[in-house]
């Protein structure tokens, strides 16, 4: 059994869900790991704090300010995840 | 009856032999109680009216005794909760300056480092019968004093009058609709104003007040079985833990209450309803009040439409919402009538009464309907980019998690928004709820800006003597 597979599919779920979670209004056909900040209707300054808190709350870490800036997708805040744990 | 002596004289005279008082140890009809407050006040009678004589005890006949011996003798009873710190008891009493305290033997041992000029010291069982002349009191003399919790800041002591304190007591004996049929089952401290409120009521209707030392679920069911008790005066929390822990059986027991009274601004609205199926055709009450305005507004929950209200004024008060801007419905609540304290002891703090209006410091707004609903502390609103939150919103909505005992919402600093929403949670026992399940209740509950941005689990708060959360010590 390949655990590390394993491991990067359920790591990549949680994120997805954290997004579900933040995105209230997001379908599943809609998200898209590359789609950016600007190309979500409801992505303000308030949902990237809900988003981040959330992040961090379920994984247990703590992003800087430079990190946080730098999470404007789904892709980028897997990546930011990743060099936590 | 301007004067509260007059409560227990009047009872007596009616029904001596009525059962006046039980606690864990004895019990007293109207007769012998008045017997044991004439012999008590005998030896009270030696100190000039006016005196302020401290008591400390808990739930017992000996704070009955002692309490309206004080009040019988013209001086005034400086009520002080068992548990007060050895800081706060000092700074009470130098503020108070008794002439004696007077404590039960359990408790004397917190008065032994008191050194204060001219302070006598005794237990109750040190008290004789003497034979002074006898003092009463006048309406507008001040009956007792209790020093307000410090929740928001130092404490404040605050006087209340004989007038005061029968007009309030009238208006609860009238709007609970209580008798000499009743049997009223106290959980609560009578050093605070909750707890004497029901002491005072029960005298003055002539019923039957059962003392509980200890407010654990066993013995206040047991207690409402025993003495087949009508009425119950709990704090919210001891309601919620009786609804969440009493069994199906024990639970049944309350169906034969005609009353269960509270003192919450905001009683969860699921135990309003559970106990309403529980008490059949009995009523769940709650009041808003302050020490310094005991029961300014009444809500029997009669409307779930209405269950977050805190209820009308009572007679003979008048509420207003005072704000900045005229547009507002929103504002500090400002109160006025025979129940609001003339002055602060000493009359300190002449700031937060103007013109008989006492400003509460309270957040609130009335409904179409004159249901007044509280919103928080004007201190303790957290601004979000120019957005004023209430903390209580936030609390209401985390509440309804279960695996949650307490929650504080407080602002903490944020570069971008200025104040950002942190939240305090104190879990129950064998609760695994996480700040992540915290966080997506609150993304799907609250506007954005009030989702909190940190989440802190603690094991209890910062307390103040009557066990209140001193919110002002979570801010950083």
């Amino acid at each position: 059994m390949n655990f590390d597979g394993l491991k990067k599919l359920s790591l990549n779920d949680d994120v997805k869900k954290i997004f579900f979670e933040t995105f209230p209004l997001l379908n599943e056909p809609d998200f898209d790991w590359e789609k950016t900040q600007n190309n979500f209707d409801d992505w303000d300054s308030f949902a990237q704090l809900n988003l981040i808190t959330l992040a961090e709350a379920k994984f247990e870490i703590t992003f800087s300010d430079d990190e946080i800036t730098s999470i404007i997708s789904a892709k980028t805040l897997l990546e930011a995840i990743k060099s936590k744990i | 009856m301007n004067t509260i002596d007059n409560f227990l004289h009047n009872s007596c005279k009616a029904n001596p032999n009525k059962l006046a008082l039980i606690d864990d140890n004895s019990k007293f009809s109207y007769f012998e109680l008045e017997s044991e407050v004439k012999k008590f006040s005998s030896f009270l009678n030696q100190f000039p009216k006016k005196s302020v004589i401290s008591l400390l005890f808990d739930n017992t006949s000996e704070f009955v005794i002692s309490y309206l011996a004080t009040i019988n003798s013209g001086c005034i009873a400086h009520l002080i909760p068992t548990g007060i710190s050895e800081s706060n008891l000092n700074q009470q009493l130098l503020s108070a300056q008794p002439a004696l305290i007077l404590s039960s033997d359990l408790y004397f041992s917190k008065t032994k480092k008191i050194e204060l000029k001219n302070l006598e010291k005794l237990k109750f069982s040190e008290v004789k019968e003497t034979s002074s002349d006898i003092q009463t009191p006048s309406s507008n003399d001040y009956a007792y004093l209790i020093y307000t919790s410090g929740t928001t800041s130092t404490p404040k002591g605050v006087p209340i009058s004989h007038a005061s304190c029968v007009f309030s007591t009238k208006n609860i004996a009238n709007t609970l609709q209580y008798s000499n049929n009743d049997v009223d089952l106290l959980p609560l401290p009578m050093s605070h104003s909750f707890g004497l409120g029901c002491l005072h009521t029960s005298l003055y209707v002539g019923s039957t007040l059962v003392l509980q030392k200890n407010p654990s679920i066993e013995n206040i069911l047991n207690s409402i079985k025993k003495y087949e008790i009508t009425t119950l005066a709990a704090v919210p929390s001891t309601l919620s833990n009786i609804i969440s822990n009493g069994s199906n059986d024990s639970l049944n027991l309350l169906s034969n209450l005609r009353l269960i009274i509270t003192n919450s601004t905001f009683f969860p609205p699921p135990t309003i309803r559970k106990l309403k199926t529980f008490l059949k055709t009995g009523m769940v009450a709650t009041y808003y009040g302050l020490t310094e305005a005991s029961r300014s507004t009444f809500m029997i929950f009669n409307d779930d439409k209405k269950i977050e209200s805190v209820g009308k004024p009572s007679d003979g008060i008048e509420i207003k919402i005072h704000t900045e801007n005229k547009d507002d419905n929103t504002g500090e609540i400002w109160i006025q009538g025979s129940n609001v304290l003339d002055n602060y002891w000493k009359k300190e703090y002449s700031e937060n009464i103007s013109n008989n209006w006492l400003k509460t410091g309270d957040l609130g707004k009335f409904d179409d309907d004159g249901f007044l609903y509280i919103l928080g502390r004007v201190d303790d609103l957290i601004n979000i980019s120019g957005e004023k939150v209430y903390p209580q919103e936030i609390e209401r909505i985390v509440k309804v998690l279960s695996g949650i005992d307490e929650v504080v919402a407080i602002p903490m600093k944020h570069k971008s928004f200025g104040e950002v929403v942190k939240l305090f949670v104190k879990k129950s026992i064998d609760s695994e709820i996480t700040s992540s399940t915290i966080l997506t209740h609150c993304i799907k509950n609250l506007e954005r800006f009030k989702v909190p941005a940190k989440i802190e689990f603690v094991e209890d708060f910062p307390r103040t003597d009557y066990g209140k959360i001193k919110r002002f010590m979570l801010k950083e």
